[in-house]
């Protein structure tokens, strides 16, 4: 239609040349309904964030202004047990904070050698088998690996350190798992960075006499610094967030402490073969049964997901601002 | 001087010093080299470990005791109806009832073959399925009523007491010249010599340094079947008379299963008389008690099914016949109309001998498969209460159903198996002979290697019994999710991904805004998705999702925890990682192509639809299979919004209460009973191969349009 439009009225322009031919842009209805959709679906994405955010924020203050709970006490309370209203976030973000460390000291080391391994290291053929094989560790799903934590990583604990002093729900097993899951992650964000460093600086570096560990460690790795870094913080964004398999292998009930001094007695709160409930495990722990809307329950997990949102959200921002404040231009 | 800055002196070294240093540098740089490349191993090892915890929980022993095993119901069953055939005899004498054969010419009956011997010439033999029973056809089994005969010691028993060694030498170097006397079938020569290697093995001596062991004296107990008990006895007997020694033997005759459970657990007897071989189950158990099962096959047995000679019309019947003859037909005219009408007399051994339960096993079978519909009902009947009959008459007549279903019923309701143990495969091969005695423990019990992964497991809804439980409904969940998660994520993303890559310019507040908000909203945890699906699709437009305003489900029990729920949740979900893909996609596609395209006139969208999208389809299909597999491997967000935790129906409208595959895979893993962990990795291995065929989809699309060169 609009194509036959344009051949007639140049056709009409065409046939009398007293008459300028015109070359202004055209309205195109058609075009701009497109166009408009098109907008209105790139704004789905922004609507998705202004909903999480506002669900968020409303049924965290709908918790926070409850009589039973109080800001003070939720920020530094040590007990975290709904049936008795207490509702002090730290039992949750401790269990969050534990397993999460645990996970990055097995992927931070882990992911960065393969990464150094893959980049500086491996032949073409051995990339070619080694990469893919990590790339399906990245594509299984994580209540897998919540079954391989119970199942495997827990039994392996008991036999090391005796049954006795490793509880079957605990806090080392699912950090471990959860640190072989980030594993691809690292890695490959690692690998781009390191080869992204353009060869120039290897070869100048292999010409005044360095090894190819010297290279690797103290020229391309700094080099790659600052993708290398988005990497460890996007891998602790994603450990933070990790559901699964604390859910299943962590515990599901949060360790609460009667007062700090308990606490800290000890380093108590830091024990990793203890059972403890993460942020996450206990959301969906929660919500697993028919929770009723409008309840204490509905709305403390609302508020711990608020929390959580603001913890991977200042994660992810720090990344890219270390990637953009420290990215090295060759 | 920069080179080494930790040299004091600030000097390059030099000769022997140079080369240490060279050395030195070499070896660390190898061992890092080795470390680099071990941890790259370790994540490999992780993911093989991973998969073989799955199929180690998938395969493995379970033990399975019944309430009424299915062989005896079914044995019982058949025995009965013999024993209450009309005009029939049972006699413990098979004397008696060959003698009355022989004077009846329209009797029918069977016993111990040595009696068919002495009175071969009143008595027909007839041939079973045109087999006539003779020492071939019985050694190699062609014979329908062949089994057989074994007995049994182990190499310990043999090391310790002379007395059993020595006698069994005896006894397989003669009893072939004993057998058909005492009324069975010898085995072949190659047989016996087998029989007599392996005792050659077991006690290091041979026939000519067997001497070394007399002589003998003391007990040799003998433990098990009856059948086999009369050829050890005899030879006891025989071996004290030619050989002159002081042994004495005493037989238990308690059938070959209590015999195998008290020879090997039990550890009774020295020798154990057996009518079947042992199972490689019985052999662990065995084993796993310290007696490693000696097998020597010793004699053949044959059950002569016989008429009078006088009778003129019978020399062949078949296994069908038979069971016609035994039990329902009055006259011989009723089991074929060419033989006389004339009432049928059967002469059988009574119940407690092993001769009638060996006829009933392998005539009527002993798995209920064999049985005939009206027997399957007769047996259902008979076993369950009235009340129940006429509830499962009034479901559907017992008539109308199936064999299939009748044998399903009746294991369902008679037999009732029980799962009482489960192993994992590690378990099922590196224990076996542990956990062979420990099921051979349990009264009843059977073990067998079971697959958790199984086609009904792929095809039956979720139950309380491990045993029948299933994926299917939270299969299908799963692809209803996936497939209303790609409907909303697809079009939109790739709607939203034209837009950033063709009209934004990136420079107005908005597209800034676009653009840091979808790499947000990609690091955002997947629970959180969740809480916004639970507050947004089920809370708010719960009269949507519920599908209460288009008139679906009875408003008073729907709630927003439906199908469409999931779907969008997981489509709002996957939404930034198609955005990204396809971005990517249409960013590959070269600037020349639209510039040709603007050159002639086309509009922008024309551009769009007939030049960038058609080049960049492949990359964005890859893109959107990876999205979508992620969608499918998600668990937590569909939790949150809220899966059934129970149902058995299949989802039919996007308005169904649902499960999903991972929900189902971490309810069965958050059990403690071993069994719900061997489904959940069955589920898994269902979830991967999913996955994987997902996966491969998307290679395959890669490769078949591979990246043009442009």
């Amino acid at each position: 239609m609009e194509q036959q439009s344009v051949i007639s009225s140049a056709a009409g322009a065409w046939s009398d040349p007293t008459q300028p031919i015109d070359l202004h842009k055209r309205r195109r209805l058609g075009e701009s309904i497109i166009r408009v959709s098109l907008i209105a679906a790139a704004f789905v994405s922004v609507a998705t964030t202004i909903g999480i955010v506002l669900v968020l924020i409303f049924d965290a203050i709908k918790f926070l202004i409850r009589p039973e709970v109080s800001l003070w006490e939720f920020f530094t309370s040590t007990i975290w047990q709904p049936q008795i209203l207490q509702f002090g976030i730290f039992p949750l973000f401790n269990a969050t904070v534990l397993t999460s460390l645990i996970g990055m000291s097995v992927a931070l080391p882990i992911g960065l050698m393969i990464a150094i391994y893959l980049s500086e290291y491996a032949s073409a053929r051995a990339r070619g088998i080694l990469k893919p094989t990590l790339e399906i560790l990245a594509g299984i799903p994580t209540v897998v690996f919540g079954f391989f934590a119970l199942g495997f990583v827990t039994p392996l604990l008991q036999g090391i350190f005796g049954k006795n002093n490793v509880e079957i729900f605990n806090v080392a097993s699912a950090g471990l798992v959860i640190g072989i899951l980030i594993i691809p992650l690292v890695s490959s964000m690692s690998e781009d960075a390191l080869s992204a460093v353009p060869r120039s600086l290897r070869e100048a570096s292999y010409g005044i006499g360095a090894t190819r560990l010297e290279t690797a460690v103290r020229v391309v790795l700094p080099a790659a610094l600052s993708g290398i870094s988005a990497a460890v913080i996007v891998g602790i964004s994603r450990a933070v967030g990790e559901t699964m398999v604390v859910a299943i292998a962590a515990g599901a009930g949060p360790r609460n402490f009667a007062n700090w001094p308990e606490a800290l007695k000890g380093l108590n709160f830091l024990n990793p073969f203890k059972a403890a409930e993460t942020m996450t495990g206990h959301i969906v722990r929660i919500s697993g049964g028919d929770i009723s809307y409008d309840s204490i329950d509905y709305d403390s997990i609302f508020a711990i997901a608020f929390m959580l949102f603001i913890l991977t959200l200042i994660l992810n921002i720090i990344s890219r601002w270390v990637v953009r404040r420290f990215r090295q231009e060759y | 001087m920069a080179v080494n800055n930790k040299r004091p002196n600030g000097s390059f070294p030099e000769g022997d010093e140079f080369d240490r240093f060279v050395r030195r540098r070499q070896r660390v740089g190898k061992t890092w080299h080795g470390l680099f490349f071990a941890a790259t191993l370790v994540g490999i090892i992780a993911l093989a470990a991973l998969l073989i915890d799955v199929v180690d929980d998938t395969f493995g022993y379970v033990a399975i005791q019944s309430n009424i095993p299915e062989t005896t119901l079914v044995m019982e069953y058949n025995k009965v109806r013999m024993l209450n055939a009309p005009r029939t005899l049972a006699s413990e004498d098979d004397q008696l009832l060959a003698q009355n054969i022989g004077a009846r010419p329209t009797a029918i009956g069977f016993f111990g073959y040595r009696f068919y011997q002495k009175n071969a010439e009143s008595l027909t033999l007839l041939s079973v399925d045109g087999v006539q029973p003779d020492e071939q056809t019985v050694e190699s089994g062609e014979y329908l009523l062949a089994r057989p005969l074994f007995v049994y010691t182990s190499d310990a028993i043999i090391a310790e007491k002379n007395q059993v060694a020595a006698f069994l030498f005896y006894y397989l170097n003669n009893v072939n010249q004993q057998i058909r006397d005492i009324g069975y079938f010898p085995v072949s020569e190659d047989t016996l010599t087998q029989a007599q290697d392996a005792w050659a093995e077991a006690t290091g001596l041979t026939a000519s340094t067997v001497e070394n062991l007399y002589p003998v004296t003391g007990d040799v107990q003998a433990v098990g079947s009856s059948t086999v008990a009369p050829i050890t006895q005899q030879m006891a007997d025989e071996f004290a008379r030619t050989e002159g020694q002081n042994v004495t033997l005493t037989v238990n005759s308690i059938g070959t299963d209590a015999g195998i459970r008290a020879f090997c657990l039990d550890r009774e007897g020295d020798i154990l008389d057996a009518s079947r071989a042992m199972g490689a189950v019985d052999t662990d158990a065995c084993a796993a008690k310290g007696r490693q099962p000696l097998e020597f096959h010793i004699a053949n047995d044959g059950i002569p099914v016989v008429v009078s000679a006088e009778n003129d019309f019978l020399t062949a019947v078949t296994t069908d016949q038979l069971k016609q003859i035994f039990t329902t037909a009055d006259n011989w005219s009723d089991v074929d109309p060419s033989w006389p009408d004339r009432p049928i007399l059967h002469f059988i051994p009574s119940g407690d001998s092993g001769t009638l339960d060996f006829f009933v096993a392998n005539v009527f079978g002993t798995t209920l498969e064999e049985q005939d519909p009206a027997d399957l009902i007769a047996m259902l009947s008979a076993n369950i209460s009235s009340g129940r009959l006429r509830a499962l008459e009034a479901d559907i007549p017992l008539a109308n159903r199936t064999p299939e279903d009748l044998v399903a019923l009746i294991r369902a309701e008679v037999v009732k198996p029980q799962g009482v143990g489960s192993w994992t495969l590690f378990e099922s091969i590196f224990k076996r002979q542990e956990i062979a005695a420990e099921v051979a423990a349990i009264p009843g019990a059977e073990l067998k290697f079971y697959s958790w992964l199984n086609w009904n497991f792929l095809t039956s809804p979720q139950s309380t019994d491990p045993y029948k439980a299933g994926i299917n409904v939270a299969i299908w969940g799963s692809l209803w999710i996936t497939i209303i998660a790609f409907l909303f994520a697809v079009p939109i993303g790739v709607g939203a991904a034209i837009y950033l890559q063709e009209y934004s310019t990136g420079k107005s507040r908005f597209d800034q805004i676009v653009e840091t908000n979808i790499n947000n909203l990609a690091g955002v945890p997947s629970i959180i998705y969740g809480m916004l699906g639970l507050a947004v699709f089920v809370r708010i437009l719960a009269p949507i999702t519920s599908g209460a305003i288009f008139g679906y489900g009875d408003p008073s029990t729907t709630n927003g925890r439906t199908i469409l729920s999931g779907g969008l949740t997981l489509g709002v979900l996957i939404l930034p990682l198609v955005i990204i893909n396809a971005r990517e996609a249409i960013r590959a596609v070269p600037q020349a192509l639209r510039e040709a395209s603007f050159g002639l006139g086309a509009t922008r969208w024309q551009t769009i639809w007939n030049h960038v999208l058609p080049n960049a389809v492949p990359g964005i299909l890859t893109g959107v299979i990876l999205a979508v597999s992620r969608a499918f491997g998600e668990t937590a967000p569909l939790i949150v919004v809220g899966v059934a935790t129970f149902i058995v129906v299949q989802p039919d409208s996007p308005f169904s209460k649902f499960t999903s595959m991972t929900a189902q895979i971490y309810q069965w893993t958050s059990r403690p009973q071993a069994e719900f962990r061997h489904l959940a990795a069955a589920g898994i291995i269902a979830l991967l191969v999913l996955l994987l065929a997902l996966n491969a989809t998307a290679i395959i699309l890669r490769n078949r349009y591979a990246r043009r060169e442009y």
